[in-house]
């Protein structure tokens, strides 16, 4: 289970219908997957928002000392315990021997991280298809590229597509006079995409080449009517 | 600057970084829906400070289990604590199954469910607007914590279905919980 993807597990593992020993498996996947945390990011979110429509209660004032107490305790990562002092040479041997064989991992690697993509773009695909949302065109943009980004009403996840683009752009969050690094979009053919889980409504973005902005997108944050979808375009 | 100060962005980023003050930060910036996440599956008060304590430290003993890619760090910390939570009262209703076994006293009911499990207006309405084999699917595993093999022996259907039923029901319950969520003012 280790080496293969989550695929339909996301949402299991979000609802907490696996047993220990699966969960177990799936954080283990999930330390070198970027894909499969993309996509069991959306399931999550999901959880997330029932939970929060559910009764709340205030927590009991005594919690806040508890957890503040845990992260003053120092972890095995932290400080190396006498037995990985005594691994140290092997490690080191063990360390010699996979750079002898980086090549080939290299292309291990490369294929997984292909395909941790495919699925992050799959579950953006899955999220405009099955999810309410709008769409903002981004201005400017040069050289006869298109790009749009189509975002959750509350804001929690978003979708930057660039299509007739061959290199990577940088997106970025404008906010307060700064600007905040979101992601990368990568050209595959000749579309690229990013998709965002977030936590909270971003009012413009940017697209950089490089240093340079070439297109922004100003989103709308407003109420839709009541007993309406949201819009599928601005 | 200090973490209390910084935005959600930044919040995740120190947290990924096992940063200890962003750990208290990230808590007491969630403390209700976490402590209420966990009340809601165990239903008692000292439980769920204990299981809120024990999710926490089990991050802060795994300082790989959260990166940026994991999304939402809110999102993240709810599921754990629900998973925290879930695997304790299977743990208690395992403990109980036992001791009523000892004592001979086992009958054949199934466990309790959880006081009033689904009485909750707009999940409720929402659940109850899903196909109804999604729905069971649903329930059983959110609110009475089921496993995946559990919720297809009890259905009597394969885990191939359980787990299709579960995903379209888990999206379409979203969905339909986003939008009936009230807009704030500027939501951040």
């Amino acid at each position: 289970m280790i080496d293969r993807h989550i695929g339909d597990l996301a949402e299991l593992y979000a609802l907490g219908a696996l047993d220990e020993s699966e969960r177990g498996e799936v954080d283990r996947h999930l330390l070198h997957c970027a894909g499969c945390a993309t996509l069991l990011a959306a399931a999550e979110n999901d959880v997330a928002l029932i939970a929060s429509s559910e009764p709340q209660r205030p927590a009991p004032p005594e919690l806040q000392g508890r957890i503040d107490r845990i992260a003053l305790a120092p972890t095995s990562a932290s400080r190396p315990s006498p037995a990985s002092r005594a691994w140290a040479f092997p490690a080191t041997l063990a360390a010699a021997l996979v750079v002898g064989l980086l090549p080939s991992v290299y292309f291990w690697i490369e294929n997984r991280e292909m395909h941790g993509e495919m699925l992050a773009q799959r579950a953006a695909m899955e999220r405009i298809v099955t999810s309410p949302h709008r769409t903002t065109p981004f201005t400017a943009m040069p050289g006869g590229s298109a790009a749009q980004v189509s975002y959750a009403p509350d804001g929690s996840w978003y979708v930057v597509v660039v299509s007739s683009i061959s290199r990577s752009l940088d997106v970025v969050w404008m906010h307060d006079g700064k600007k905040t690094m979101l992601g990368r979009a990568a050209p595959r053919g000749n579309v690229a995409m990013l998709y965002l889980p977030k936590s909270h409504r971003m009012d413009k973005l940017a697209l950089m080449d490089g240093d340079r902005i070439v297109a922004q997108a100003a989103l709308s944050w407003q109420r839709t009517a009541p007993g309406r979808r949201a819009a599928r375009s601005a | 600057m200090m973490p209390g100060q910084e935005g959600d962005e930044a919040l995740a980023v120190a947290f990924a970084a096992h940063d200890p003050k962003a750990f208290g930060e990230a808590y007491r910036r969630n403390a209700g829906l976490l402590y209420s996440a966990a009340y809601n599956v165990l239903g008692n008060a000292d439980d769920a400070k204990d299981c809120v304590a024990d999710a926490i430290a089990r991050l802060w003993r795994s300082p790989r289990a959260y990166s940026p890619q994991r999304g939402n760090l809110r999102n993240f910390l709810v599921v754990c604590v629900r998973n925290e939570a879930i695997s304790r009262r299977r743990r208690a209703a395992r403990r109980s199954r036992m001791e009523e076994r000892v004592a001979g006293m086992r009958d054949d009911r199934d466990d309790p469910p959880l006081a009033d499990p689904i009485e909750r207006d707009r999940v409720r309405r929402a659940l109850l607007a899903l196909p109804p084999e999604q729905r069971a699917a649903i329930a059983l595993a959110y609110y009475e914590g089921k496993t995946q093999t559990e919720i297809a022996a009890e259905l009597g259907e394969p885990l191939g279905t359980i787990k299709s039923r579960v995903k379209l029901g888990l999206r379409k319950l979203a969905s339909a919980l986003e939008l009936s969520t009230p807009v704030e003012g500027d939501g951040r």
